[in-house]
């Protein structure tokens, strides 16, 4: 490239690039930013008019409060073992239909595989009337097996896993069978170490979809034990709706928001490829 | 490339031996591919043959599926002709869908060039723009209705201090569709930057050394080379995002049910209602299974055809 030297007009352009990030930057921020200071003012302050940028004095108890009015510490644990479940889920059954498809040969392997593929042009709200009365027949209505098995299973998934055991060789698998190895545990201890980064793209993307999950919780869960943390956070969406509760509404919001943004952070380089691989359905 | 010779092939000497061995093998890949394939069909397959059947069906989901009664295409034209709110809805569908893709396509790729020249700290400037997608819809409804509360939020201080009318902003049924489709901007603009991100970088840097060998300027340059080079990537997130708004929820959900009275959303009066929100009330809220399956025909007919719009597209580049 031509080397860049230190004209007005450059300097100008670098000075206009960061001032239009800068800007950017923070309305991307403005929403996070009022959350954060919001749920550490007292009522008053957020509702006030001007509200003030800063609480006078940060109101931690906002955060104990907020578990009085909805059960915040009981969906947390609902989510987590509904999210971990259902991940798991996914990672175990998409790896081994996928390492099926990608390394045999059996007969029917290309209409099932049509089938998956079909499957992944098929949006959620189309299917979520039948397998709300499919659930409810089952008697798993307003249970953990009704929040989570819904969810274990992901066509899209299948269809990554299966290109990525593609690009193992035949051979690595032919040695182990050689030493004795089953099919089973070739997958184990072959397959499985040598997909890790394809795990951590799928499974970085379904922690963050299903913990964020709304519409079906909402459809399958009634009693406040069940409770997710979205569940939760509507809950109090309600409360919120009188300004008295304004501000336990955004502490919750925070508590709600900091799990899918710590597996962000953590899993980033993952969860960007899976972005760049395929898309999150909105 | 699956009949390939292996090894085990090889070495085994008989043949109905060798038979026995690979169709254990293929038992072994029945065993592997059924725990997802029977999910898929329980919950995808079944499902999606279910809601044609019971679109043409008047249902209430509790009287048993045998005993419903077959209306034919009644449901459809309800739905068409007599159901103001679904029309309604399927506008403010299209009207969000179209606005919303569109706007972030052109925000998006500016975005992404911003990001793709030389600059410091480019992954925590990225990292701003993710923040919102890795966030619950929900959560983001419910911020940005606190921000845009007409009486104490902050949008309209913010306008106040410029010196500018306070707005009504989702008390209004002027501008509440407007502020949902802001909010939906707002969201997912770090989506198509990543996409676009990806894109700019596939593109080899040969073309733009030719080019400015050639003496081409930033805006020749752009408009030759990166433009017609990012064609397959436009069109992935135009057709997929179009996908995923026509299927917006949670964010109307959260911005406006509860809101002065509207339990059941998409207000005020109806100006931000769309198709799966209007076919949650329909079924959860009225019990009009029938009717609500329906919907989700129509909607996925609609959808099905922008899929077949892009698979026709995606072959005419090959």
């Amino acid at each position: 490239m031509v080397r860049r030297q230190l004209t007005v007009p450059t300097i100008a352009r670098a000075v206009l690039k960061y001032l239009v990030l800068a800007l950017a930057g923070a309305w991307m921020l403005l929403p996070f930013f009022w959350m954060f200071s919001g749920s550490l003012m007292t009522s008053k302050e957020v509702t006030s008019l001007p509200p003030p940028l800063l609480p006078a004095q940060p109101q931690w108890h906002n955060y104990a409060d907020v578990a009085q009015v909805v059960p915040l510490g009981r969906s947390y644990l609902n989510s987590l073992l509904v999210t971990g479940l259902a991940v798991v889920g996914i990672l175990f059954t998409s790896s081994l239909c996928g390492f099926g498809f990608a390394k045999y040969d059996f007969p029917g392997r290309n209409v099932l595989f049509v089938l998956v593929l079909a499957s992944m042009m098929i949006p959620f709200f189309v299917t979520l009337i039948p397998v709300f009365y499919i659930v409810k027949q089952l008697g798993w209505l307003n249970n953990y097996a009704g929040l989570i098995l819904p969810s274990v299973v992901s066509a899209y998934g299948i269809f990554l896993m299966r290109q990525f055991i593609l690009d193992i060789p035949d051979e690595l698998l032919d040695a182990a069978r050689i030493d004795g190895a089953s099919e089973f545990r070739i997958y184990w201890q072959i397959i499985l170490p040598l997909i890790g980064p394809a795990l951590a793209t799928l499974g970085s993307f379904n922690f963050v979809t299903t913990w964020n999950a709304f519409l079906w919780p909402l459809l399958v869960v009634q009693s406040r034990d069940l409770y997710t943390v979205p569940l939760a956070l509507n809950s109090l969406r309600t409360y919120g709706m009188m300004a008295q509760f304004q501000h336990l509404q955004m502490a919750g919001t925070a508590l709600s928001v900091i799990p899918a943004l710590l597996v962000f952070v953590a899993l980033q380089r993952y969860f960007v490829r899976g972005i760049a691989l395929t898309g999150l359905k909105g | 490339m699956s009949n390939r010779l292996t090894v085990a092939d090889v070495t085994l000497p008989l043949a109905p031996v060798r038979r026995r061995l690979l169709s254990r093998r293929a038992l072994w890949a029945y065993l592997f591919v059924s725990p997802a394939i029977l999910a898929l069909l329980l919950f995808t397959v079944g499902p999606i043959l279910f809601t044609f059947w019971v679109s043409v069906h008047s249902w209430n989901i509790i009287e048993p599926i045998y005993q419903m009664p077959f209306v034919g295409l009644e449901n459809y034209r309800y739905l068409l002709t007599k159901d103001a709110v679904f029309v309604r809805a399927l506008r403010n569908t299209f009207v969000f869908a179209i606005c919303g893709v569109g706007i972030n396509t052109v925000l998006g790729l500016l975005g992404a060039l911003l990001l793709n020249t030389r600059l410091r700290a480019r992954v925590f400037w990225r990292t701003l723009f993710i923040l919102p997608i890795v966030t619950a819809p929900l959560a983001l409804g419910m911020m940005w209705a606190v921000l845009l509360n007409k009486n104490y939020g902050l949008v309209n201080t913010l306008l106040g201090l410029l010196g500018l009318p306070l707005q009504p902003f989702l008390s209004s049924p002027e501008q509440a569709l407007a502020c949902i489709i802001g909010i939906a901007v707002y969201q997912y603009v770090g989506y198509y930057i990543v996409i676009y991100l990806a894109g700019l970088q596939g593109i080899p840097q040969e073309y733009y050394d030719a080019a400015a060998v050639d003496g081409a300027n930033r805006w020749q340059t752009f408009w030759h080379i990166t433009l017609p080079l990012l064609r397959p990537v436009l069109l992935f997130i135009v057709v997929t995002n179009t996908i995923g708004a026509l299927q917006v929820f949670d964010i109307v959900f959260a911005a406006t049910t509860g809101l002065a009275g509207e339990t059941s959303g998409g207000g005020p009066a109806g100006s931000t209602m769309v198709v799966v929100l209007h076919m949650y009330n329909t079924a959860f809220k009225f019990f009009r299974m029938g009717r609500a399956t329906a919907m989700a025909v129509i909607l996925f007919a609609i959808i099905f055809f922008i899929t077949l719009i892009q698979l026709r597209l995606l072959q005419e580049r090959r």
